[in-house]
């Protein structure tokens, strides 16, 4: 496959950004999206044309929630409920232009190229994504049973990755499917439940600190969710904080 | 950077609460202006106005509809600016997610409904309100007691020679009447200009209401201001959509198990309710 790569290449956090085009030919359909990008940063090197791409990833089989690129206007580009390291070249044409962008969002500044900074989502949970019982033991697995049907509901909901694509994906730039879900998983369960209050409205005004946007419910979210984390939680969410404020004294 | 300093949730439940009441309020107008279709010569729209312009609890709760619209807007603006604070460089590829209808242009479709409302407002609130001219309807019956109760005051000698001839005038008027100005009954005087009232009612007759009823087919004769009227309720079916869907969002109302049914009467709410407005002027056009 020969492609042309629109990217973008942006050199630290205050430099000026601009789009750089690549050609890049004899790439394989089975190919790895991020496979591909490595390809190219071996001729940039290579061919001493630039400095590589930077762009963010780790376990390249979907599950730490470090890639993330926009892809031809989607996140994790054109797959549902995959990552970028999962997307592959067949995917895409010969002759395709593919135009890769970093996350946008005011809390997650591109820190180089295609790298953002996402501590805002570690600052949201750190204002209440946890349980705060910390004594003891490492508790049985099974000592408090829970239904089938909630364990896998709270499991759905704790699959979020926190690659940020809900964000990056809102028109307005708001993460409140990433924070449903934290919330979710949590409320859904015995263990959560204590905290429920105080856990939901730490997190939503943390959200709202760091800038994000709020939920026009238009579900980008969740179509670019690659865990595929339903509205159903915002709706939650939504829930909670109401009976956070009206039913709870929690401060 | 937060406009309003309240979480963005309870600013969206806000917006929610305001849109509810807006959404009730509708099949309420909806219903009132379909009295128009009974060809009855508007007597049934006539009651209903009357009774929405002198009711003191439908009274106040125009005040509070009208600060519903009013808050509605800006909130739904206020966050407006503040999402798109939310992402100061946007993307070069424009978005392709698979989005839920109508909820990208929900600013657009609010903003068009607006001017839409404002049209709305000069055309038939702004006449009821007198600040701008339109078509007035009197009681016979009441015009009647009017001039029986000076009549009297001119038998016992307590006219002055003017307001003699006044009274004589308004006599010969009422004689020579137009039929259009007139319901057949001759229970109503109807499309009263306002120099009408003065010379079918008299000058200080005050008992005279707004003749929306004239009002509308007079203005749906015209076909742009009909397309117009149904263009602004094919953005408002888009609008309404959405705003259905949202509020059970936005509560916390939406799950599975209901989200087939909330998506359903969505949809009927948001093709019934325009389609019963615009039933009025296509009935106007077609019929008159």
């Amino acid at each position: 496959m020969n492609l042309t790569l629109k990217i973008w290449r942006q050199e630290n956090a205050k430099a000026k950004g601009h789009f750089e085009t690549y050609k890049l030919n004899d790439i394989s359909p089975e190919c790895s999206f991020l496979e591909m990008l490595d390809i190219l940063n071996e001729q940039l090197i290579n061919d001493n044309i630039a400095h590589p791409v930077c762009f963010d990833n780790d376990c390249r089989e979907g599950i730490c929630g470090m890639c993330g690129l926009y892809i031809n206007g989607r996140p994790h580009g054109p797959d549902d409920g995959v990552t970028t390291c999962q997307l592959h070249m067949r995917r895409f044409h010969d002759g395709d232009t593919i135009t890769i962008e970093p996350w946008r969002a005011r809390p997650f500044p591109v820190i180089k190229d295609l790298v953002v900074d996402r501590s805002a989502f570690d600052k949201i949970i750190q204002e209440g994504g946890y349980t705060s019982a910390t004594t003891g033991g490492v508790p049985d697995a099974n000592a408090i049973p829970i239904p089938k049907r909630k364990a896998d509901e709270a499991m759905d909901s704790a699959s979020c990755i926190g690659c940020g694509a809900c964000v990056a994906a809102c028109k307005n730039a708001s993460a409140m499917l990433f924070v449903s879900g934290k919330v979710s998983q949590y409320t859904l369960l015995p263990q959560g439940k204590p905290e429920a209050a105080i856990r939901v409205k730490r997190m939503v005004k943390k959200m709202d600190e760091l800038g994000f946007g709020s939920c026009t419910n238009t579900f980008a979210c969740e179509a670019e969710c690659p865990k595929q984390l339903k509205r159903t939680n915002i709706a939650r969410l939504n829930r909670e904080f109401i009976c956070a404020k009206v039913c709870s004294d929690e401060k | 950077m937060k406009l309003i300093k309240l979480a963005s949730i309870t600013k969206k439940l806000a917006v929610g609460a305001l849109a509810a009441f807006l959404l009730i309020f509708l099949p309420f107008h909806m219903g009132m202006n379909m009295c128009i279709l009974r060809q009855d010569g508007g007597e049934w729209y006539r009651n209903v106005c009357h009774f929405m312009g002198t009711n003191y609890i439908v009274k106040c709760f125009e005040i509070i509809l009208l600060l519903c619209i009013v808050c509605h807007i800006v909130i739904t603006f206020v966050l407006w600016l503040e999402n798109r604070a939310a992402r100061p460089v946007g993307y070069a590829v424009s978005q392709k997610s698979k989005t839920h209808t109508g909820s990208k242009w929900m600013i657009y479709t609010g903003g068009i409904i607006f001017v839409f409302l404002c049209i709305h407002f000069v055309d038939f609130y702004f006449a009821k309100t007198g600040l701008t001219k339109g078509k007035y309807v009197a009681k016979v019956e009441k015009v009647d007691k009017a001039f029986q109760q000076k009549a009297q005051a001119l038998q016992q000698g307590q006219m002055d020679e003017k307001q003699m001839q006044a009274l004589q005038k308004q006599y010969m008027a009422i004689q020579s009447i137009p039929a259009e100005k007139r319901t057949q009954d001759f229970k109503y005087f109807v499309n009263l200009t306002k120099e009408d009232v003065n010379t079918y009612c008299g000058e200080d007759f005050k008992d005279y209401e707004p003749d929306f009823y004239n009002m509308a087919i007079d203005k749906f004769h015209n076909p742009l201001y009909v397309l117009i009227y149904l263009l602004a309720f094919i953005i408002l079916g888009i609008h309404l959509f959405h705003g259905v869907v949202s509020v059970f969002q936005t509560y916390g109302l939406m799950n599975e198990k209901y989200a087939k049914a909330i998506h359903w009467l969505a949809v009927i709410y948001a093709i019934v309710i325009p389609l019963g407005f615009a039933m009025v002027p296509i009935h106007v056009i077609a019929l008159f």
